[in-house]
């Protein structure tokens, strides 16, 4: 652990969207508040670490792991394709450098506990960026169902789509099977059944389908259960606009967020028409910016030993067993546009069976 | 598969489904050509060679068109777009090798409500009151200034109203419908033009590789003759409306608020074009403004659904498409393409309901699913 005086020198692995958009500005301001200094910047398209150099002029750029000295710096944030996220891990933590790796943690179950295995035995930390369990309105629904407020959970619907990708990846690697191991379940859906799981608990994969037909999904459907026996769904597209919205309904209550709402949700009673539109007082974030820079302090007070790590490695696995329990059951999701001979087809590309989630 | 097929636009609405038919009817080997990368999310579905190029940058279109026999643009976008990618786009064919181009225009060409008569060897106005007829006109004569010089074949398809899934005319209709803003004209007693996205895509596939049809421009249609009333009755049916009874209302230009202007941007191409420069996060904001809380039997996959304005606005484009009296023949294309729809227009509106409730909709067939 580094004494809690000490400058923690940062590097980034990956100096792709994610880390132009979020890490860069939340990286300044801690830099510019004496707490971090930004030594490092990594990425094979020297042009995306350059970008990124204006903002830290005095760290060193590198295209690979191998040309950066690792005494250089005590946190690696990788932020690189999600393939890479394991051997990047691990090759940091047994070089004795605590890392913040980008969701998802691994693309296997595999890789996540190799890198579990590799910060166990090392002194560096391993701590998962899944941003969203830093907003205010997610905390504090946590909180309510903690307390039971909506009674008997009974069903759950979590949907999230969007007609147009507008995320600005830059890199094909984003749409490419072979690097990015997996589509809208592997990246939205990363952020959706972690959150599932932290408010509601473990739950069970009853059906997976989805879309891929040689490539990666851009539709899927998950039909699960939780551990008290309710069942419910999550929906997510890369290819339709969907409700965008994470809904709860127990015996008293329900409660609905907005995907994305940083400090807003709404809750209702049983038989009662009223909705409440609720804001947090939670000052911490009240935008994407803020809850990046709430995670990387985080971070830093568990290297400082003043805090514990919100999303350990260990929490960050359970949404890739998930995962992977997804695709080794998947099927094709029945799109009633298609005909007999390419439904046949598509079937064959899927490797899996016809689904009976949304019959034709 | 042998035949290899360049195809811009193909992340959209038509060329998604091109992809789709090609690919999975072994139809052709098609290599999808987008703008951006993340334009991709759909296509990433298949595992295809595509290429990410601008289709106003020449050498990058020339690049994306290596190897390929013949090239499908389905470009949509602003005047501008369709105004100034026609000729990097068939230089670079040119350039490549290419035997021959399709082009899909428009029947908007001959105008929303076209005059009875009007076929293929109608002329085009040049100066209608909606910018996008003009650029595709516009688009149509470049085309056949550079045939006239460039070794590459022309053929150019006028579809009308596309539907299917994705289409914006059912969805759009969809979405107003619940949110009790749909209207129309004269009962949707105007002819409309329809032509299911699968027929289109046959259609293309026969102007591909058709003889002897070089320079030649197509009317394609479904083979019924459809009111708008007929488009619409399905979708209201399977979203639970047993009759509709919408206002007929006209275009009158008005002004409103932001987030009447948020709607009324959506409902035209302009307004979409114009609304995709606005960043994610406003848009985002906007739409949250726009979206009421569901409630609590509400359909899982509900669309967030803007409250009912009381006074719907019919847009210029829609209130002249309700005036259609004229069924465009598809008589040049049967002879010359030996075109002949594929799927009727009933099965074409169930295929697209079908899709509604795959994208969330709440239609019947997605609440019995749902119970």
């Amino acid at each position: 652990m580094r004494a809690q005086d000490a400058s923690i020198r940062v590097g980034l692995i990956g100096c792709g969207a994610v880390a132009r958009l979020y890490y860069m500005p939340a990286l300044r301001e801690l830099e510019a508040a004496g707490s971090i200094e930004v030594a490092a910047l990594l990425d094979p398209v020297a042009g995306h670490a350059a970008l990124l150099h204006e903002a830290f002029p005095r760290a060193q750029m590198a295209r690979q792991l191998p040309d950066l000295p690792r005494q250089g710096f005590d946190l690696a944030i990788v932020a690189s394709p999600h393939s890479l996220h394991a051997a990047q891990t691990i090759e940091l933590l047994e070089a004795g450098v605590s890392v913040l790796c980008e969701k998802p943690m691994a693309t296997s179950v595999d890789d996540a506990r190799a890198m579990i295995r590799a910060a166990s035995v090392g002194p560096g930390l391993l701590a998962i960026g899944l941003v969203r369990r830093y907003f205010p309105a997610t905390r504090m629904i946590r909180h309510m169902l903690a307390l039971g407020t909506l009674g008997d959970i009974t069903s759950f619907e979590f949907s999230e789509g969007f007609a147009s990708f507008d995320w600005p990846a830059a890199s094909r690697g984003y749409f490419s099977k072979r690097e990015a191991q997996g589509g809208v379940l592997m990246d939205t859906g990363v952020h959706a059944l972690d959150l599932l799981q932290w408010w509601l608990g473990k739950i069970a994969v009853l059906e997976y389908a989805d879309d891929a037909m040689g490539g990666i999904e851009a539709n899927c459907l998950i039909r699960c259960r939780l551990e008290c026996g309710s069942t419910g769904e999550v929906r997510l597209s890369r290819d339709c606009a969907l409700a965008n919205r994470y809904t709860v309904r127990g015996s008293r209550g329900w409660l609905s967020w907005q995907a994305g709402q940083v400090d807003q949700f709404e809750f209702g009673f049983a038989d009662s028409a009223q909705v409440v539109q609720a804001r947090p007082r939670d000052q911490s974030a009240s935008n994407f910016e803020q809850s990046f820079l709430s995670q990387l302090r985080n971070v830093i007070a568990a290297l400082r030993g003043t805090e514990q790590l919100q999303v350990p490695a260990a929490e960050g696995i359970a949404g890739i067993e998930l995962i992977e329990n997804c695709y080794r059951q998947r099927s094709l999701m029945a799109m009633p546009w298609l005909d007999d001979r390419e439904i046949a087809r598509g079937r064959e590309l899927n490797g899996g069976r016809m689904a009976g989630v949304v019959a034709r | 598969m042998s035949h290899r097929v360049a195809l811009l636009g193909a992340s959209g609405f038509i060329g998604s489904r091109i992809v789709e038919m090609f690919h999975l009817g072994g139809l052709a080997d098609v290599r999808p050509v987008t703008r951006s990368i993340g334009a991709l999310a759909r296509l990433s579905r298949f595992d295809l060679d595509w290429r990410v190029a601008d289709a106003r940058d020449q050498q990058g279109m020339c690049k994306a068109f290596a190897g390929c026999e013949t090239v499908i643009h389905a470009i949509a976008g602003d005047p501008a777009t369709i105004r100034d990618s026609v000729t990097p786009v068939y230089r670079a064919a040119h350039e490549a090798g290419v035997r021959r181009l399709v082009y899909l225009s428009s029947a908007s060409v001959h105008g929303q409500a076209p005059l009875p008569g009007t076929d293929e060897e109608s002329p085009l106005r040049r100066r209608q009151p909606i910018a996008y007829n003009n650029a595709k006109a516009c688009a149509e004569r470049r085309l056949r200034g550079l045939r006239a010089k460039g070794a590459v074949e022309l053929v150019i398809l006028r579809p009308g109203i596309v539907t299917g899934p994705r289409s914006i005319w059912q969805t759009r209709f969809a979405i107003e419908l619940l949110a009790g803003t749909a209207y129309w004209l004269n009962d949707g007693r105007g002819i409309c033009n329809s032509l299911y996205v699968d027929n289109l895509v046959h259609a293309i596939q026969l102007a591909l590789t058709a003889p002897g049809i070089d320079g030649q421009a197509f009317l394609v249609g479904d083979a019924e003759t459809v009111t708008w009333a007929d488009l619409y009755r399905p979708i209201a049916q399977a979203m639970g409306f047993d009759s509709i009874q919408l206002p007929n209302v006209d275009h009158v230009p008005r002004r409103g608020n932001i987030l009447e202007l948020a709607r009324s941007m959506e409902r035209t191409r302009p307004g979409r074009a114009i609304a995709s420069l606005i960043p994610r996060r406003v848009r985002l904001g906007i739409r949250a403004a726009m979206t009421p809380v569901p409630p609590v039997n509400a359909s899982p996959w509900a669309i967030p659904i803007a409250p009912a304005s009381p006074l719907p606005s019919a847009t210029l484009e829609m209130s002249r498409l309700y005036r259609c009296a004229w069924k465009l023949p598809d008589t040049k294309a049967r002879q010359l393409l030996g075109y002949r729809p594929v799927v009727s227009f009933t099965e074409g509106c169930r295929r697209t309901i079908g899709w509604l409730g795959f994208a969330g909709f709440p239609t019947i067939q997605e609440n019995n699913r749902s119970r």
